[in-house]
C-alpha cells in the first residue's frame, strides 16, 4: 500500500426527511483495494454519488491528490481521475466496443474518424489488461462480462487513477469473475486505488486490503481484511440495537393449513429453483440483498414476468399464472416495489384506484356505481385511516404512506386473500410505517396471508413468521422467527452457491 | 380568477372548456369584423346564418372523428388514418349505394363496419403486435386510401341529392320541415358526445382506456386486461370515423377517392385544443366537441376572408405544436 | 458462454456481418420482383421501365438518406413528402413566374429544406416535442406554405427543351442519338457514399448513432445531445431539398399540396433496408436498396395490370410488415 491518494472527512448529506450520510470518512491509498460495505440503504452509493459530483455534499471534505476538490459532474471527475464502473452499464449497444471506449474524444486523421487507431489503442488496452475481446465486435453482442471488462478498459484510458467498482460481480459467472481480479490486482499492482462495493462477503476476503463498513447512513470503522474475519465485518454491518422488539414467535397456529406453495420456479438468472410455503395467516419475510431475485421470483409468480417453469398452488390446487390477470383471478395481490411505476395510477382519484382490480363488482348494467365504488373506497380510507380530503382526491396529492395505503386498499377490495407486499414502507415515513406494520399484523389475524419482501433487516425480525433468505436467485436459507438472528440472515444472505 | 375557478357551475363545466367558449365567441366576433375588411371586394359579411351552416356542416364530420381520436389519444396512441378511413367509408358504402343498389340502410350500416374494420386492424397491430401506433396508422392511412379508390375504380362517388331517391339520409344533417331548417347533425352531434362522454366517464371502458394512458403498467398489475381495452379504444375510433363519413356526404355529397388525410391535423387540433393530453390519461369530450367549432368557425372564417385551405392547414399545424408544448411544459413543471 | 450471444453460423460468417443479413434479404427480394415483373409483364424488360424506375428512385433515394438520420436518432420527420413539394414549388415558381435564374431557384429550394429542417430539429430537442407530432405538423404547414406561395398554381420547372431546362439534363442525360442516360443514378450513388462516410466515419455520424443508441449514456460522455439531434434534422431537411430538385427534374408538373404520403415509401424503404425505428442502428446502402424495392414496385405494378391504387395498399402492408420485424429483432436483442 502506497500514500494515501483519497480522503473524504465527515461527509454529509441531507436529503428531505433523510439523513442518508452522517459524517462519513473514506481513506484510500495508491496501491490497494479498499472495500466498501454494507446493507442495503447503508449509504454507500450515495457516498459515491457525493464523490463524482452527482449529488453536492453538505459538510466535510474531499482531499484527492493532496488538493481539497469538489466535483460539480461526473465528467469532471472522471477527468481528474476519478471513474466509476457502474452496476448498470453505461453502454452503446448499437456501436462497437472500441467506438464505446473513446466516445466523445475518437481518434481523428483529418475529418474523418480513424477507428483503425481506436481498434489498436483499444487492442493495447485489452493487451495490457490481459483481456481477450475483439474491439470491432458490436457492444450488445457480447456477455455482461465482457461488457464490464470494456467499461474497466474505458475507465484504464481515461488515466483514472481511482476506480470505484459498484457491486462488479453482481451479473458475472464465476470464471469472469476470475477474471476480473486478475485485472483488479494488476490495476493494483500499477498503483491505483480501487475501491470495491460488493456484498459478498468470499470475495472481499479475498481481494481486498482494507474494508470500511458503513451502516444507516454513518461510518462504523475500517478493519484490514486480512486481520479480520466474516464474522467481523457482519457484525459490524448489522451490529445495531433493534429498538422495536422483534417477533420472538411465530404467531402461525399449528396446524394453519398451506394457502400457497410454489415449487421450482425458475424464470431467468434472477429466480433459480425457488420453491417455498406460505401457510394462512403467516406473514413470510423475504430476506436478501439487492439483486438477490426476491421481487424477480415475486413478479414471476404474480405472472407479471414470464416464467420458464414452476409449479404454483394455491389452496393445495395446481393454478395456472400466466398474467397478472390470472393471479388475480386466484387471490393473489401484489404490492410492487416501485409504487409510481407499478402500483398506483398518479392522476387517478382515490375511489378509481381502490377499485382498479375489481371494477367488475362495482358496476350497475353498463356503468360503473360511483356510489357503490365511492362507498367501498370511503370504507378502505376509514379502515387504513388514510389521510385524503376525499375519495375524489387525485391520488398524486397524497404522501407516499397514504399512497401506499390505497395500493393495499386496492387489493383489500379485490378480496385478496395472499398478498405479496414488497418493500411496503420504502420511501414511507416513520408514522406511517408503524401503521402500516399494524394493518399487516390486522390482515394476518382476520386469516390472510402476506409474503413480505423486505430489504430492512428490522422490519423483517418485526415482522416475520418466518424468513425465507435469497442470494443471487436461489434460496440460500429459511429460518423460523424463533432461531433467526441478524447475522444468521446475513450470512445466509452472502451464501453464494 | 381563482374564486371563478372554484365556482360550482365553472367546476361542472370545466374551466378548460369555458376558456375555449370565450375563445370561441371572440373569434367569431374576430372573424365579424375582419371578413368585410380583407375580403372588401367580394362584399361580404361572416354575421349571416349560411355561415354558421357551413361552419356546422363542417363540424359535424369532423367532430365525430375528433371524438373517436380522443380515445386513442387517450390511451397514449395516435391514429393519422381516421380522414382516409372516412373517406373509404363514404366510398365503399356510396359505390354500393349508387352503383349496386343496396339499401340506403345498409349502405349507412356498412359505411359505419368499414370504419370498425379498419379500427381493429389499427388496435390489434398497436396492442398485440407492439407496434407504434403512428407508424402503423400512417401505413393503415395508405390502406385506406387504396382500398377506397380500388373499390371504385378510382371514381369519384356522389351519394344521392336530398330530393332524389334515397336522398333521405341527408336529414341527418339537416331536416326542412315546414320551411324551417332544423339542423339535425347538430342534435346528433351533441347525443353523439354525451354519449362518448358517458362511454369515457362512467363506463368500464372509459376507466380502463384513461387509466393505461396514464400507467399502462400499473393497470396490468391489477390484472387488467390492458391490450384488449387499448384495442377497443381503436375501434371505437374507426367506428366514429365510418358515422363520420355518414356525415360528410350528408354534407359534401361528393367523395374522391385518395384524399382525406388533411382532416386528421384538424381532428387531432380538436382533441388537443379541448384538453386532451397528447401524453395519455386526460382527455375531455366537451372540450373535444367546442375543439372542433372552433377549428370550424376558424376554417369558415380564412374560407370567407377569400383566402384558401392552405392557411388552415398551416394554422392548425401552428396550433396542435403550440398546445402540446403548453402541455409538455405544464406536466413538466409538475413532475 | 461464448462471445456471441445469438446468432448461427450463417449470421456469424464475417462477410455475411459486414453485410448485414437483412440487406442480402433485400438483394434477394429486389432480385425476385424484378424476375417476376419481368416474366408477368413484357412491358417491363425495356429500357423504359429502367428509367422510370430511376425517376422514381432518385427522390425516394434522397428523402431516403435524410430521413435515416432522423430514424436513426430515434425519431420520424414526416414533413418530408409535402416539404419536398413545397421547397420544389417555391424553387420553381422563383424560375418560371419571377424570371429568376434558374441556379437561385436551385439554391432557394435547398435552403428552405435546410431551414425547416433546423425548425423540427429545435422543435425536437429543445422543445422537447415527440418527433412524429412535431413533424406531422410541419408537413401541414409546409403543404400550405407551397399552395400559398405560388397562389395555389401548379409548377413545372423548365422542359429539357427549354435553354432552362438544363437541371433535367443533371438527371436524365440526352445523347445526341437520342438515348437517355440515368445520369442521376451517379448522383445518388455519390450522396449514399458521401452520407455513409459521414455517418460512420466523422464525429457528427458518430454522434448521431450513439443518440439513438443510448441517450442518456451519449450526455453522460459529455456530448451535445441537442446539437446533433438537431443536425440529423436539418440534413433531413437538406436532402429534402435534393430531393425536390430530383422530383422537379424527373416529372412534369407539381400541384400544390402534393407530395403526402411520399414520406412513407421513403421511410419505408429506410426500414426495409435494416434501419431502425427505436434507433441506434441504421445505413444508408440498406436505404437505397430498400428504396429500390419501392420504386421497382411503383413501376413494376401497373405493368402487370394493377391499378395505381393497388400500389398504396401494397406499400401500406409492405411498411406494416418492414416495422414488424423491427419490433421483433429488437424484442429479440433485449
Amino acid at each position: 500500500m502506497g500514500d494515501v491518494i483519497l480522503t473524504m472527512k465527515g461527509i454529509d448529506k441531507s436529503f428531505p426527511g433523510v439523513h442518508a450520510l452522517d459524517h462519513v470518512d473514506l481513506e484510500v491509498r495508491k496501491g490497494e483495494v479498499h472495500a466498501l460495505m454494507g446493507e442495503n440503504g447503508a449509504g454507500k452509493s450515495t457516498l459515491m454519488k457525493v464523490l463524482t459530483g452527482i449529488y453536492s455534499k453538505d459538510a466535510g471534505t474531499i482531499t484527492f491528490e493532496g488538493r481539497e476538490v469538489e466535483f460539480t459532474n461526473p465528467r469532471e471527475a472522471q477527468d481528474a481521475g476519478i471513474v466509476i464502473v457502474h452496476q448498470e452499464l453505461n453502454m452503446l449497444g448499437h456501436l462497437t466496443v472500441a467506438q464505446n471506449i473513446f466516445i466523445g474524444r475518437e481518434f481523428m486523421k483529418g475529418r474523418l474518424i480513424d477507428d483503425k487507431k481506436m481498434n489498436e489503442e483499444a487492442r493495447k488496452l485489452f493487451d495490457q489488461l490481459g483481456i481477450d475481446i475483439d474491439p470491432t465486435e458490436t457492444m450488445s453482442r457480447l456477455t455482461v462480462g465482457k461488457q464490464q471488462m470494456c467499461e474497466i478498459a474505458k475507465a484504464i484510458s481515461h488515466e483514472a487513477k481511482v476506480i470505484i467498482f459498484d457491486e462488479p460481480s453482481a451479473a458475472l459467472t464465476e470464471a469472469e469473475i476470475d477474471e476480473l481480479f486478475k485485472i483488479i490486482r494488476d490495476l493494483r499492482d500499477r498503483q491505483l486505488g480501487i475501491v470495491y462495493i460488493s456484498h459478498r462477503m468470499d470475495e472481499i476476503k479475498v481481494i481486498t486490503d482494507r474494508v470500511t463498513v458503513m451502516r444507516d447512513g454513518g461510518y462504523v470503522g475500517t478493519l484490514i481484511t486480512k486481520d479480520c474475519t466474516k464474522e467481523d465485518i457482519i457484525n459490524m454491518m448489522v451490529g445495531r440495537v433493534i429498538y422495536e422488539d422483534p417477533k420472538t414467535e411465530s404467531q402461525v397456529a399449528e396446524d394453519a393449513p398451506v394457502v400457497l406453495k410454489v415449487e421450482h420456479l425458475n424464470a431467468g438468472r434472477m429466480v433459480q429453483d425457488v420453491s417455498f410455503e406460505l401457510r394462512k395467516g403467516e406473514i413470510l419475510g423475504f430476506s436478501g440483498l439487492m439483486g438477490a431475485g426476491r421481487t424477480e421470483t415475486m413478479r414471476a409468480l404474480f405472472g407479471a414476468d414470464p416464467k420458464q417453469s414452476g409449479d404454483i398452488y394455491v389452496n393445495g390446487e395446481k393454478v395456472d399464472i400466466k398474467t397478472p390477470q390470472d393471479a388475480v383471478k386466484h387471490g393473489i395481490g401484489y404490492l410492487s416495489e416501485d409504487r409510481k411505476r407499478f402500483g398506483i395510477v398518479v392522476d387517478k382519484t382515490v375511489a378509481e384506484n381502490s377499485t382498479m382490480a375489481s371494477l367488475e363488482n362495482y358496476m350497475k348494467g353498463i356503468f360503473i356505481d360511483k356510489k357503490k365504488e365511492n362507498e367501498a373506497a370511503q370504507k378502505y380510507v376509514d379502515l387504513l385511516k388514510t389521510k385524503t380530503p376525499g375519495v375524489d382526491q387525485l391520488v398524486v396529492n397524497l404522501s407516499g404512506g397514504n399512497q401506499q395505503k390505497v395500493v393495499i386498499a386496492k387489493w383489500l377490495v379485490r378480496n385478496c386473500d395472499i398478498l405479496i407486499f414488497d418493500e411496503p414502507t420504502r420511501g414511507i415515513d416513520v408514522g406511517a410505517k408503524s401503521e402500516i406494520y399494524h394493518l399487516m399484523n390486522e390482515l394476518v389475524a382476520e386469516g390472510k396471508s402476506i409474503i413480505m419482501v423486505s430489504s430492512e433487516m428490522t422490519e423483517i425480525l418485526r415482522m416475520s413468521d418466518r424468513i425465507i433468505i435469497m442470494c443471487e436467485g436461489r434460496k440460500t436459507g429459511e429460518l423460523g422467527i424463533e432461531e433467526a438472528t441478524q447475522e444468521r440472515i446475513m450470512h445466509a444472505a452472502t451464501l453464494r452457491n | 380568477m381563482d374564486k371563478i375557478r372554484n365556482n360550482a357551475i365553472v367546476k361542472k363545466i370545466g374551466f378548460n372548456s369555458l376558456v375555449l367558449l370565450v375563445i370561441m365567441i371572440l373569434l367569431y366576433i374576430l372573424f365579424a369584423i375582419l371578413v368585410p375588411i380583407v375580403n372588401a371586394k367580394a362584399n361580404t359579411t361572416f354575421v349571416s346564418w349560411s355561415r354558421i351552416v357551413s361552419a356546422l356542416n363542417y363540424a359535424y364530420f369532423l367532430g365525430f372523428l375528433s371524438l373517436g381520436v380522443t380515445f386513442v389519444i387517450a390511451t397514449g396512441g395516435i391514429d393519422f388514418s381516421i380522414g382516409p378511413v372516412m373517406f373509404c367509408a363514404a366510398l365503399i358504402s356510396g359505390y354500393q349505394l349508387t352503383m349496386k343498389g343496396w339499401p340506403l340502410v345498409v349502405c349507412l350500416l356498412l359505411s359505419v363496419l368499414v370504419g370498425a374494420m379498419f379500427g381493429v386492424f389499427n388496435g390489434l397491430l398497436v396492442s398485440f403486435g407492439g407496434l407504434p401506433s403512428f407508424i402503423t396508422s400512417m401505413a393503415s392511412m395508405m390502406i385506406a386510401k387504396g382500398v377506397g379508390s380500388v373499390w371504385t375504380k378510382t371514381q369519384s362517388v356522389s351519394w344521392p341529392q336530398s330530393a332524389a331517391e334515397n336522398g333521405a339520409y341527408r336529414n341527418l344533417v339537416r331536416i326542412n320541415v315546414g320551411g324551417v331548417d332544423i339542423p339535425t347533425g347538430l342534435i346528433i352531434l351533441l347525443v353523439g358526445a354525451i354519449i362518448c362522454s358517458i362511454i369515457l366517464n362512467k363506463t368500464k371502458i372509459g376507466r380502463y382506456i384513461l387509466c393505461i394512458g396514464s400507467n399502462r403498467e400499473a393497470v396490468r398489475l391489477s390484472g387488467v386486461n390492458t391490450k384488449k381495452w387499448e384495442t377497443l379504444a381503436y375501434i371505437i375510433c374507426g367506428l366514429m370515423a365510418g358515422i363520420a363519413a355518414i356525415f360528410y356526404v350528408g354534407a359534401y355529397t361528393t367523395v374522391q377517392p385518395g384524399l382525406g388525410d388533411t382532416f386528421n391535423n384538424d381532428a387531432i387540433a380538436g382533441c388537443v385544443m379541448g384538453g386532451t393530453s397528447m401524453a395519455g390519461g386526460v382527455a375531455s369530450i366537451g372540450g373535444t366537441l367546442i375543439g372542433v367549432l372552433i377549428i370550424s368557425l376558424l376554417q369558415e372564417g380564412i374560407l370567407a376572408m377569400g383566402k384558401n385551405i392552405n392557411y388552415q392547414y398551416i394554422i392548425t399545424g401552428l396550433i396542435v405544436l403550440v398546445v402540446v408544448y403548453t402541455d409538455l411544459r405544464s406536466r413538466r413543471r409538475r413532475s | 458462454m461464448t462471445d456471441k450471444k445469438n446468432g448461427n453460423a450463417f449470421t456469424n460468417n464475417p462477410i455475411v456481418r459486414a453485410i448485414g443479413v437483412q440487406k442480402i434479404v433485400v438483394v434477394l427480394v429486389l432480385i425476385i420482383m424484378l424476375v417476376f415483373f419481368g416474366v408477368a409483364a413484357p412491358s417491363f424488360r425495356s429500357y423504359a421501365s429502367l428509367l422510370s424506375i430511376m425517376d422514381y428512385t432518385y427522390y425516394l433515394a434522397f428523402l431516403g438518406i435524410g430521413v435515416t438520420f432522423c430514424l436513426i436518432t430515434g425519431g420520424v420527420d414526416l414533413s418530408i413528402g409535402t416539404g419536398m413539394f413545397c421547397y420544389a414549388l417555391i424553387g420553381g415558381y422563383l424560375i418560371t413566374k419571377q424570371g429568376m435564374p434558374v441556379i437561385v431557384g436551385i439554391l432557394v429550394t435547398l435552403l428552405c429544406g435546410v431551414i425547416m429542417g433546423l425548425i423540427n430539429g429545435l422543435i425536437v430537442s429543445k422543445g422537447g416535442h415527440a418527433p412524429f407530432l412535431a413533424t406531422l405538423c410541419t408537413m401541414m404547414i409546409a403543404r400550405g406554405l407551397g399552395a400559398i406561395f405560388t397562389g395555389g398554381v401548379s409548377i413545372t420547372w423548365p422542359l429539357s427543351s427549354s435553354p432552362e431546362g438544363w437541371t433535367r439534363s443533371i438527371f436524365k442525360f440526352s445523347l445526341a442519338s437520342g438515348t437517355k442516360i440515368p445520369l442521376g443514378f451517379l448522383w445518388v450513388m455519390i450522396a449514399a457514399v458521401v452520407m455513409s462516410i459521414f455517418l460512420n466515419k466523422t464525429r457528427p455520424g458518430r454522434y448521431i448513432i450513439a443518440i439513438g443508441s443510448n441517450k442518456e449514456a451519449t450526455r453522460l460522455s459529455g456530448i451535445n445531445v441537442a446539437k446533433y439531434q438537431t443536425l440529423a434534422y436539418v440534413i433531413s431537411g437538406f436532402f429534402t431539398g435534393l430531393a425536390a430538385l430530383a422530383y422537379s427534374s424527373a416529372f412534369q408538373s407539381m400541384a400544390p399540396g402534393g407530395g403526402a404520403g411520399t414520406e412513407l415509401n421513403a421511410i419505408g424503404g429506410a426500414i426495409i433496408g435494416g434501419t431502425s425505428m427505436s434507433g441506434g442502428s441504421g445505413s444508408i446502402a440498406g436505404t437505397i436498396l430498400g428504396v429500390f424495392i419501392m420504386s421497382v414496385l411503383q413501376t413494376g405494378l401497373p405493368k402487370v395490370n394493377l391499378q395505381a391504387n393497388m400500389q398504396q395498399i401494397i406499400i401500406g402492408v409492405v411498411l406494416i410488415i418492414a416495422v414488424y420485424i423491427d419490433v421483433l429483432k429488437n424484442k429479440k436483442l433485449s
